[in-house]
């Protein structure tokens, strides 16, 4: 559609440990209308098709050589003034991936709980929450096999640590992705 | 509703789930185990026989390969993918990975055996041993090379893990290459010369890189994680792992130069020896801040006698640097390494695996109905005061025995093997009965949705 792409490089940034979120909304804001991203990654990053396809931008990702990966984001509606990153435009119907999530209805903090303990209080609260509900927890670490269950149960769920490195916080989104999915 | 702003997220993992193979692992370790302090129990091996004898090669590599070895080998299929939060490359190779190295140590304790005599000449036996062996480990570094080279970068953790395996690839190396040597076939003169004078660097690097630098970097996150204790990744972590390396680089490239050069040894061993002194004093320091900065105020066993093998790993870096500074290292080498293998990576091992196989067989048991009805707690799994019994015998047994090898009574050795002996069958009960849900409340053991977890492997349904 769009050969006018800004290219951001965040390999440098992932290689030494860091956050690149600030460097690649930077650059979204800079866009002009109608411009897309050409973004370079280490990884395939998944989230950020959720956070940009909710700004409106649709997302084409290809495997480079050596597990990098070339992501092209480009305004889904290159519509009459285009697609600002200011602005939030509201995803294709049926396209649940671009969704934004609804406020968490629940909060729990499970720091000081030893391991399992954190996953067996989070699994018994969305079983008692209605689809498409969020649960926010926070946490001491990445609940590594809460996911699968979480996957298996057909509960999406996005997290990452703060920038403390030591708060791991976690959304949980009910019911919303066929169980067994992911 | 008002839109949630999403996170900052950079990565959503795929989940790691639990490794099908790992108790068939610990099940066939725990069996060289008993195997080996039965052998000590009736005299066989170090001290009764010398320490190059083949009975004592026989015991020795039934200890580090059979017990010590393919239980890290087990833990690793279930630790690295936690640490890197990456599932594992392949969740069938590792039982391929297993036959071979049982198969392989099968063929080399027969080796031995023919060596001593017991059994008749067998032909091709050290050859088959060498291969089975080599593409055994192979595999297991394939299986964790690849699992790993999809989480780069690396946490600090998992780069322990890597120079463990560098060390393993090493031991097998030289091991290899003596085995060559007893079957006839390393006639070279490199081989030869590696053969004749590398014994230590084969030693050094399997209970040192191997064996002490993995259990260093997975006890660091086990003993956080079970401790509610902060995460280390500041500087003195990372020159524990610098130091370790460089004493591994040391170790393994000049020795092997100095091997095959016929210079000495020595300079290299201490060198070597030096920059792991100062690894494993930045790793005590690690280690004492993580006891003391937990946030649970009472510690499980499995933490509790982590620390008791932890001590041992620090009388042994003592012992070891005063009979050095005396000269008298290789006089008393046999009691070290009975010390380093007993005291220390048994001692862990058997501490980390009494959690490991409660947590695993809790999470198999219970995981698929968390939250949907009352499950037992993994604590209720096991029995903690009557496991302990057991503990604090072995450890008592192991420091008698420790004490004959010094002071040269063999009798009152054999009697500590057997004390060890059974402390280990005790703790084996208690393992197998973790496993079977015995001391589950039997109202609550297997709710509706649930079923009995399978002795040897690990069933997941996805």
């Amino acid at each position: 559609m769009s050969e006018n792409f800004i290219e951001l490089d965040v390999r440098p940034i992932l290689r030494s440990g860091g956050e690149p979120f600030d460097a690649i909304l930077g650059a979204v804001k800079k866009l002009e209308p109608g411009q897309g991203l050409r973004l370079f990654a280490t990884f395939k990053p998944i989230p950020l098709f959720r956070v940009l396809g909710s700004m409106g931008f649709d997302h084409e990702a290809t495997e480079l050589s050596g597990g990098d990966w070339q992501v092209e984001f480009t305004p889904a509606a290159p519509a009459a003034g285009g697609v600002s990153a200011e602005q939030t435009v509201a995803a294709p119907a049926g396209s649940k991936q671009h969704d934004a999530w609804p406020a968490p209805a629940r909060e729990m903090d499970n720091r000081n709980l030893d391991p399992p303990e954190p996953m067996v209080r989070i699994l018994a609260a969305i079983e008692e929450m209605p689809k498409g509900e969020v649960l926010a927890a926070l946490l001491c670490r990445e609940p590594v096999f809460l996911l699968p269950e979480l996957a298996k149960r057909g509960h999406s769920w996005q997290g990452a640590f703060e920038p403390d490195g030591k708060t791991y916080r976690m959304l949980i989104r009910i019911g919303t992705v066929q169980p067994g999915a992911a | 509703m008002k839109a949630h702003p999403p996170l900052p997220v950079s990565i959503i993992m795929a989940g790691t789930t639990l490794s099908r193979w790992t108790l068939s692992y610990f099940a066939t370790a725990f069996v060289f185990l008993l195997l080996a302090e039965a052998l000590m129990t009736f005299g066989v091996g170090y001290p009764a026989h010398p320490l190059r004898a083949p009975q004592t090669l026989f015991l020795v590599h039934c200890i580090t390969l059979g017990w010590l070895s393919l239980l890290m080998c087990g833990a690793l299929f279930q630790f690295v993918p936690v640490l890197v939060a990456k599932p594992i490359y392949s969740n069938s190779l590792p039982l391929l990975a297993l036959v071979l190295i049982l198969a392989g140590l099968l063929a080399l304790l027969a080796g031995f055996l023919q060596l001593a005599g017991v059994l008749p000449f067998i032909r091709h036996c050290f050859l088959a041993a060498a291969v089975l062996l080599g593409s055994g480990f192979l595999l297991v570094l394939w299986i964790l090379g690849c699992t790993l080279a999809r989480a780069r970068p690396l946490n600090l953790p998992a780069c322990f893990v890597v120079v463990g395996l560098c060390s393993v690839a090493a031991t097998v190396t030289f091991g290899s290459i003596f085995m060559l040597g007893f079957g006839g076939y390393a006639n070279m003169p490199l081989l030869a010369e590696l053969h004749a004078r590398g014994v230590p660097l084969h030693v050094i690097a399997g209970l040192g890189g191997w064996l002490t630098f993995t259990a260093m970097g997975v006890s660091h996150r086990l003993l956080a994680m079970f401790m509610l204790s902060p995460e280390l990744d500041g500087a003195p972590t990372r020159w524990t792992l610098y130091l370790g390396a460089l004493s591994m680089v040391i170790l393994i490239g000049a020795g092997i130069v100095a091997t095959i050069t016929g210079i000495s040894l020595t300079p290299v061993l201490a060198v070597a020896g030096l920059a792991a002194l100062f690894s494993l004093v930045l790793y005590a320091h690690d280690v004492l801040r993580l006891y003391r900065k937990r946030v649970r105020p009472v510690i499980e066993l499995n933490s509790r006698m982590a620390g008791v093998a932890l001590g041992h790993l620090a009388v042994a870096a003592l012992l070891i640097l005063i009979c050095a500074a005396s000269g008298v290292i290789l006089q008393y080498s046999g009691a070290l390494v009975f010390l380093v293998c007993f005291g220390w990576l048994s001692g862990l091992g058997l501490a980390k695996l009494y959690k490991i196989t409660a947590f695993m067989t809790w999470l198999e048991c219970y995981g698929p109905v968390l939250g949907k009805t009352p499950t037992p707690r993994v604590q209720d799994l096991v029995v903690e005061p009557r496991a302990g019994k057991w503990f604090w015998a072995y450890f008592g047994a192991v420091d008698i025995a420790v004490l004959c090898l010094f002071i040269g009574t063999p009798l009152i050795f054999r009697a500590a093997a057997a004390v060890m002996l059974i402390a280990c069958v005790g703790i084996a009960v208690e393992l197998v009965r973790i496993r079977r849900l015995v001391d589950v409340e039997a109202a609550r053991r297997l709710p509706a949705g649930t079923r009995q977890p399978r002795l040897l492997f690990t069933l997941v349904a996805s």
